[in-house]
C-alpha cells in the first residue's frame, strides 16, 4: 500500500524491471491489444514463447475463459468489453506467464464499478493452480476495501 | 540570405539522418528476418493475417485496376508503335514497360496508399495506447512479432501482386495484338517469350522486393515516432505517407539507372 502515486509508480517500476522474467502484469498501463481478439490477447504469450500451435493456444483460452464462464467473450475485442470482461482477460492474460508472478497494478482503477476485494479474489481462486504468486500495489486509502485494518507498505 | 542558408542546411541534415535511420532499421530487420528465432507460432499468424489483408483482400479491386488500366495502357501503347512502325520491337517494348516499369509501379503506389498508411496508423495508435509497451512488459519482441511479419508480407504481396499485374496486361494484350497487328495468339506468345530477358525479370523481382520491403518498413518507422499524444498520430501518418512516397521515386530512379547501365 502506498501514500501517493510518485511512489507507488517508482517501486512498481522496480519490483518489474527485477522480475521481468516471470512477470505477469494487470495494469491499466498494459493495455490489451485493440486489435486482437480476447483469445488471442490470452493466448499470444504461450504462442510466442512457447510455440503452441494456434488450435492448442485457442483450445487453452477457451478453457480458461470457460472457467468464468465468459467463453461467450473470446471473439470479441478490448472496446466491446465490460470493466469486469477486462480485468478478468488480462488476469488470464497475466497467468499464461511460465510460473507467473502476477502483480496487479491498482485493480480498482480497472474495476471501478466493484466495491471490495471479493471479486477479484474470488478470480483468482478459479486460476489458483496456474501462477506462482501473486502481488497487489495499491494505494493506501483503499486498505477497506482489501479489509486491512492496519494499511502496510505492499 | 544566411537564414535561408541555415534552413537548407538544417533540412539537408535531417533528411540524411532520416535516410541513415531507414537504412540502419532496414539492416536490423533484414537481419532478423534469416533467424531461426523470429518464426514462432505466434509470428506466423499475424504473417497469415497480413498477407490475407494486403494481398487476398485487394484482389477483386486490383484485378478490375489491371484488367482495365494494363488494357488501356497496352492499346495505347500498341497504336503508337504501329503508326511509329516500330512492330519488330513490340516484345521488347512489352516486356521492358510492363514487366519491368508498369507492374512494380502501379503495384506499389496501390498497396502503398492502401497497407502502408495502415500500418503506419496501426503502429502509431499502438505506441499511444502504450501497446507497445504491454508486448515489451510480456517480453514479446515487437520487432519479431510485429515488424517482421508486415516487412514479409510487403515483399510477398508487392512481388505476387506484381506478377498478377504483368500477366492480365500482357494477357489483354492478346486482344490488341488481334486487333491493330492481326496478329494470332501463337505469334503474340512467341513475340513475347523470345522478348523475355532474364535479366528484364531479376530487375524486376528485385525491384518489387525493394519496393515492398520499404513501404512497410518507412511506416512503421514513421509509427514508432509518435509520441504519447493522440494528436501525433495523423502527423506521423502524414510524415510516413511523404516518406514512402520519396521511396518509391528513389527506388524507380535507382532502378533505372540500374538499367541502363
Amino acid at each position: 500500500m502506498f501514500e501517493d502515486e510518485v511512489m507507488l509508480d517508482k517501486e512498481l517500476s522496480d519490483f518489474t524491471a527485477n522480475n521481468k522474467q516471470n512477470l505477469g502484469l494487470i495494469s491499466l498501463h498494459a493495455p490489451l491489444i485493440s486489435n486482437l481478439d480476447v483469445w488471442v490477447n490470452i493466448a499470444l504469450i504461450k504462442q510466442y514463447h512457447e510455440n503452441l500451435s494456434k488450435k492448442t493456444a485457442k483450445g487453452l483460452a477457451l478453457h480458461y475463459l470457460q472457467r468464468y464462464r465468459m467463453e461467450y467473450i473470446a471473439n470479441k475485442r478490448n472496446y466491446a468489453l465490460t470493466h469486469k470482461e477486462r480485468f478478468i482477460v488480462m488476469l488470464l492474460r497475466a497467468a499464461m506467464v511460465k510460473d507467473a508472478l502476477i502483480v496487479l497494478d491498482r485493480p480498482f482503477m480497472i474495476i471501478p464499478d466493484v466495491q471490495d476485494d471479493r471479486f477479484i479474489y474470488d478470480a483468482l481462486q478459479l486460476i489458483n493452480d496456474s501462477f506462482k504468486e501473486c502481488l497487489i500495489f495499491d494505494y493506501t486509502w483503499f486498505k477497506d476495501r482489501y479489509g486491512i485494518i492496519n494499511a502496510e507498505k505492499n | 540570405m544566411t537564414e535561408l542558408i541555415e534552413r537548407i542546411g538544417k533540412a539537408s541534415m535531417d533528411t540524411t539522418a532520416t535516410f541513415r535511420d531507414i537504412i540502419a532499421f532496414a539492416f536490423t530487420i533484414l537481419a532478423r528476418m534469416f533467424q531461426k528465432k523470429t518464426y514462432s507460432s505466434a509470428m506466423k499468424m499475424v504473417l497469415v493475417n497480413q498477407i490475407y489483408f494486403t494481398s487476398v483482400q485487394i484482389l477483386p479491386l486490383f484485378t478490375a485496376i489491371s484488367i482495365i488500366f494494363g488494357s488501356l495502357l497496352i492499346g495505347i501503347v500498341f497504336q503508337i508503335i504501329k503508326n511509329m512502325g516500330l512492330a519488330e520491337y513490340l516484345g521488347r517494348i512489352l516486356m521492358g514497360l510492363v514487366v519491368t516499369e508498369l507492374s512494380p509501379f502501379v503495384t506499389v503506389l496501390l498497396i502503398a496508399l492502401r497497407s502502408s498508411s495502415a500500418i503506419n496508423a496501426e503502429i502509431a495508435v499502438m505506441k499511444v495506447n502504450q501497446e507497445l509497451r504491454t508486448l515489451d512488459t510480456f517480453n514479446i519482441d515487437v520487432i519479431d512479432y510485429l515488424f517482421i511479419p508486415r516487412v514479409i508480407n510487403g515483399i510477398i504481396s508487392v512481388v505476387l501482386l506484381s506478377a498478377l499485374f504483368s500477366i492480365l496486361a500482357l494477357t489483354s494484350g492478346m486482344l490488341f495484338s488481334k486487333v491493330i497487328f492481326g496478329m494470332s495468339i501463337d505469334v503474340y506468345t512467341n513475340v513475347l517469350l523470345n522478348s523475355a530477358d532474364f535479366y528484364d525479370i531479376v530487375i524486376s523481382l528485385i525491384k518489387c522486393c525493394t519496393f515492398g520491403l520499404f513501404i512497410t518498413l518507412i511506416p512503421i518507422r514513421s509509427g514508432l515516432h509518435a509520441s504519447d499524444d493522440l494528436t501525433s498520430i495523423p502527423v506521423a501518418v502524414l510524415h510516413g505517407m511523404v516518406d514512402v512516397f520519396i521511396a518509391i521515386v528513389l527506388i524507380e530512379v535507382l532502378s533505372l539507372i540500374l538499367i541502363s547501365i
